[in-house]
């Protein structure tokens, strides 16, 4: 019988700042309820000790600028090493599955990292695809977000890649932090639909929440068949969540991860640290070890029931019903999405509410018939009291055909033969996923 | 002087030790009564010796595990309060469970009352059952044990005859499956430990012994006899921690090293880091219960020196005990025979193994000594594997703070201590096949009494404190309570801790002297914009080590 296995690393001596959501208090309730059940001497569940991610793990995904030192603390590399270690678990099959008790989060994390950004720095989540993706040969992994919060930075670091099915649940942009996740960014031409967003109405329930669930992502997720589905298990959702509307309850969660089954979990936010965390955490690992979890029950919610209004009722059912259609027709080729001039531009700004870095970027994506394409990033970033930054980036994507390969090394050539100091970026980066190798130069 | 005795499956073992020198030795076999076998030691340890001389008697018994073992336990009951969390059904309690409403927060908050017609009506159906001793216990109760007093009170008030224990009076660590055991374990073994504690003093009295009986604890410290009787649960699983602190007596301070004790059926593996014993990370389990009693990290290999050599399809394959090895006078060939046969032990008899050797190794077309090589690295590639598993298992141990993940790579020991008849030949063997030290004390056979002589008072802290609720706890079963200062900083949390400490120590009649800081951290306790207060965890112990050490020359190197 292969076990359930816990990485908890509630980071006890790390903070963002004393009084901040993600400081050191937020798990202590959640160790306390686990450790209290007795249920780690349970024979199904195996607790592992966390490691630190190496930092060629961390440029395997992003730009940190200007290194990943100077964009992540050992917090930071512990967290996402605890995912890592998990999926080493996983992979070597030592393990059924694993939940990645860990803290600093990670999902907001984008591709380029100027600074925090809804207390992440680095994606776990995505640390971990490309790891396993790299490591063991994988091609096809799903990632679904449960967090209240839209799950952007997760959506911006595989908008591109075919592979990679991101799937975020998420209170409705409108309503909340990071403004995102509509349903129109669905994936870029060269992947498009492997972004589904699900934005919820606030006050959604167990209810709908599961059956978002049920109508939208797991029928994607057949239609996807991925080899490895990852949960971005934030708990934002709960209905004591001080940061967020949702009304889910532990009992949500623990349905929502027995039927979703995920090989990993990795906990995402969660704020509620007494009134949901306890709960949440532990009705998540027992549905992941296959125990039952129906007594674990929130006492703010004994002897309610918890309801959706009619208007919240119908709200869901368009969202859903949406994507039940989108999804149920073919979609318009590679080609046709691309268009004539076989290139894929976005202009963005992007704002790091923790760091107040406000960022404007240009993307391009080329259009190859063989392979998702290569894609470049221009950015600039100010922070509000001065500093500002210029970078320019370019990926290989893992499964990049010869030709897309070699040519950006040649642009690569090209572009550090002619750069020109004082006048043009700060800091070029090639990041060749299919290669493993990660070349940084200063400006 | 001081006199230490372990009480062993087979063997009692007991010494006199002056400091770190070995004055006399007793070596006996245990008999039916563990009690009559202590005096028995203790008579001829005191041969030529001045009873008025004697300071101190240490105890190391297998009373409890025996017991326990046997099933001459008092039948027991569990109440439980599980309020929310897993499925108590699905929990390994040690006894026949009532659930019953009452429920605790981590916090301490009371979030559900008690139906005192629920607890009348559980009451009522152990008495039906002929159960009379009922433990009680409550997730979170070491956080605010008022619903398991409640509780205890209501039943002693209707049944005065029935005895009650709550699980927080055990232990304030966090776990309530293994609260809940060691309550139950507590109650069912008490009469007889109690027993057992007269008889012993009777014996001390007729020996003209005036000095203070101590027990060793699982974790290698002591806790005076009287104080045991409170907790019988502190002694159970003591033989490990006598022969590790045996082993760390003879390696010398700051020993590192695997300690190896090879008995007939078992080889006990436990590790010394820089002369302080591995603990097990959780606790104990008593016949696969868990309970909260700290112990040794000990793993055991189940091969000893009576594990048997067969031959099946010409393969040679170690088995089951059936009696003494045949250089002793037993019917089959043994581990110990194949070291006697190598010169790789102490005891004689090599000619009556040599006919069946030979007879089974011409059977299979072997040589004698290739058989003999052959079963004892059978034994050595599983003790490899056992070795490999215990270092995996410490170096995995988990971590929730930052600085124990960056700490770095532990270092695994490369030195083994041989405890136990057969333990030195193979260590001397896989000595030569590592190139690890290998240290045999010279009083190898007494290890364990001379590490329960040699043991030391201790006692560990853990703190924790909560300034909103105003509530302390600790891990010493029954020491909580309400704060009466704020502490507002961990200066004064530390200090506090401290006091507690001292107050424990004197209760416990422990003299203890240093205490050293094992953790220390605050919380802040902020909702919304606001501070409300602080959470602190503080963790303190005596510093583990011995009172003395052998004497040079004592532990011989190979
Ligand atoms: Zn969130
Ligand atoms: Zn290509």
């Amino acid at each position: 019988m292969r076990k359930t296995a816990l990485i908890f690393f509630p980071a006890f001596d790390w903070a963002i700042s004393p009084s901040h959501p993600e400081r050191e208090e937020r798990l202590l309730y959640t160790r306390d309820q686990i450790f209290e059940e007795g249920i780690l001497d349970n024979p199904r569940i195996v607790e592992y000790k966390p490691r630190l991610a190496e930092i060629e793990d961390v440029e395997r995904v992003h730009f940190c600028v200007p290194d990943v030192a100077s964009q992540t603390t050992n917090a930071h590399l512990i967290s996402a090493g605890s995912a890592l270690k998990l999926g080493d678990a996983l992979l070597n099959r030592e393990i059924r599955n694993g939940f990645a008790l860990v803290r600093p989060p990670g999902h907001h994390a984008m591709r380029v990292v100027h600074g925090n950004r809804g207390f992440c720095n680095i994606n776990n989540e995505a640390i971990l695809v490309e790891y396993l993706r790299f490591k063991y040969g994988i091609r096809r992994i799903a990632v679904v977000d449960t967090d209240v919060h839209h799950g952007d930075g997760t959506q911006d670091i595989f908008y591109h890649d075919p592979d990679v099915l991101v799937v975020s649940l998420h209170q409705d942009g409108r309503t909340l932090y990071p403004g995102s996740g509509f349903v129109d960014e669905a994936g870029g031409p060269g992947a498009y639909l492997k972004t589904i967003n699900i934005p919820l109405p606030p006050g959604t329930t167990d209810e709908g929440f599961l059956k978002a669930w049920r109508r939208v992502i797991k029928p994607a997720l057949e239609a996807f068949k991925p080899e490895l589905v990852i949960n971005s298990a934030g708990q934002d959702n709960h209905f004591t969540d001080p940061l967020a509307n949702m009304r889910v309850s532990a009992a949500g969660y623990g349905k929502l991860t027995e039927e979703l089954k995920p090989d990993l979990a990795v906990l995402e936010g969660g704020y509620a640290v007494e009134t949901a965390l306890p709960y949440v955490n532990l009705a998540i690992l027992l549905a992941l070890a296959g125990e039952d979890y129906s007594n674990v029950i929130e006492p703010q919610k004994r002897g309610t029931v918890l309801r959706q209004s009619e208007e919240i009722e119908q709200a869901i059912d368009r969202i859903t019903g949406y994507w039940q259609e989108k999804l149920g027709r073919e979609p318009p080729g590679k080609d046709e999405l691309f268009g004539g001039k076989g290139l894929y531009l976005r202009s963005r700004s992007i704002y790091y509410d923790t760091d107040q870095i406000y960022e404007q970027q240009r993307e391009s994506v080329e259009y190859c018939p063989d392979c998702p394409g290569l894609y470049q990033v221009e950015s600039r970033a100010k922070k509000t009291w001065g500093d500002s930054r210029w970078i320019w980036g370019m990926s290989i994507p893992l499964y990049a055909c010869p030709a897309c390969q070699a040519r950006a090394y040649e642009y690569w050539e090209k572009i550090i033969g002619k750069k020109n100091s004082g006048n043009g970026p700060d800091c070029f980066y090639l990041q060749d996923k299919k290669g493993n190798r990660y070349l940084r130069e200063k400006g | 002087m001081e006199i230490g005795i372990d009480v062993g499956g087979t063997f009692t073992d007991g010494v006199v030790m002056n400091g770190g020198q070995v004055v006399n030795w007793v070596k006996k076999e245990t008999g039916e009564d563990i009690a009559s076998s202590i005096q028995g030691v203790l008579e001829q340890l005191l041969a030529g010796i001045d009873p008025f001389s004697v300071k101190r008697v240490v105890l190391s018994t297998t009373l409890i595990t025996n017991i326990i073992a046997q099933g001459r336990v008092a039948p027991a009951g569990l109440i439980l309060l599980p309020g929310p969390g897993v499925n108590p059904r699905d929990l390994p309690f040690a006894a026949k469970a009532e659930i019953i409403k009452g429920a605790v927060d981590y916090r301490g908050r009371i979030i559900e009352k008690i139906d005192p017609a629920e607890v009348s009506a559980a009451l009522k159906r152990f008495l039906d059952s002929g159960i009379s001793r009922i433990a009680v216990a409550c997730k979170f109760s070491q956080r605010n044990p008022a619903l398991e007093e409640e509780i205890s009170r209501l039943i002693e008030e209707e049944c005065p005859a029935v005895r009650v224990l709550a699980s927080s009076r055990v232990s304030g660590l966090l776990n309530w499956v293994r609260r809940a055991n060691g309550a139950v374990f507590s109650l069912q073994v008490s009469d007889d430990y109690r027993l057992f504690a007269g008889e012993v003093a009777v014996s001390m009295e007729r020996l003209g012994l005036k000095c203070p009986v101590c027990i060793l604890k699982a974790d290698g410290g002591t806790i005076p006899l009287e104080q045991s009787l409170q907790r019988p649960l502190e002694g159970i699983f003591s033989g490990p921690a006598a022969s590790t602190l045996g082993a760390l007596a003879a390696g010398g301070e700051g020993l590192t090293s695997v300690v190896m004790d090879t008995g007939g059926t078992t080889t006990d593996l436990a590790l010394v880091l820089e002369g302080r014993p591995l603990f097990s990370e959780k606790g104990a389990f008593v016949n696969g219960y868990p309970v909260c009693t700290r112990a040794m990290a000990v793993a055991s290999l189940a091969l000893g020196g009576d594990s048997t050599i067969t031959l099946e399809n010409g393969r040679v394959v170690l088995g089951e005990r059936y009696g003494k090895a045949m250089c002793l006078g037993g019917a089959r060939l043994t581990v110990t025979d194949a070291l006697v046969y190598l010169g790789l032990s102490d005891l004689a008899g090599r000619e009556k193994i040599l006919p069946i050797l030979e007879e089974m190794s011409r059977r299979h077309g072997l040589e004698a000594g290739e058989l003999a090589e052959k079963a004892v690295s059978i034994f050595l590639e599983s003790l490899e594997r056992k070795l490999e598993e215990m270092f995996a298992v410490w170096e995995e141990e988990p971590a929730y703070r930052i600085w124990q993940v960056i700490s770095g790579q532990k270092k695994r020991p490369r030195t083994v201590v041989c405890l136990g008849g057969p333990a030195k030949g193979l260590g001397i063997l896989w000595g030569k096949k590592k190139g690890w030290q290998v240290i045999v004390p010279r009083h190898a056979q007494v290890a364990n009494a001379i590490g329960a002589a040699l043991s030391k008072t201790t006692l560990r802290l853990d703190f924790f404190a909560d300034t909103q609720q105003m509530i302390y706890s600790t891990n010493i079963g029954g020491l909580h309570g309400s704060l009466e200062h704020i502490l507002p900083n961990l200066e004064e949390a530390k200090q506090f801790a401290e006091s507690l400490f001292r107050q424990a120590a004197k209760e416990l009649d422990m003299p203890v002297s240093r205490s050293e800081t094992l953790y220390e951290e605050g919380f802040n306790i902020i909702r919304g914009w606001n501070t409300l207060g602080k959470i602190y965890q503080i963790g303190m112990q005596t510093p583990p080590g011995l009172r003395a050490f052998l004497e040079k020359g004592a532990g011989t190197g190979a």
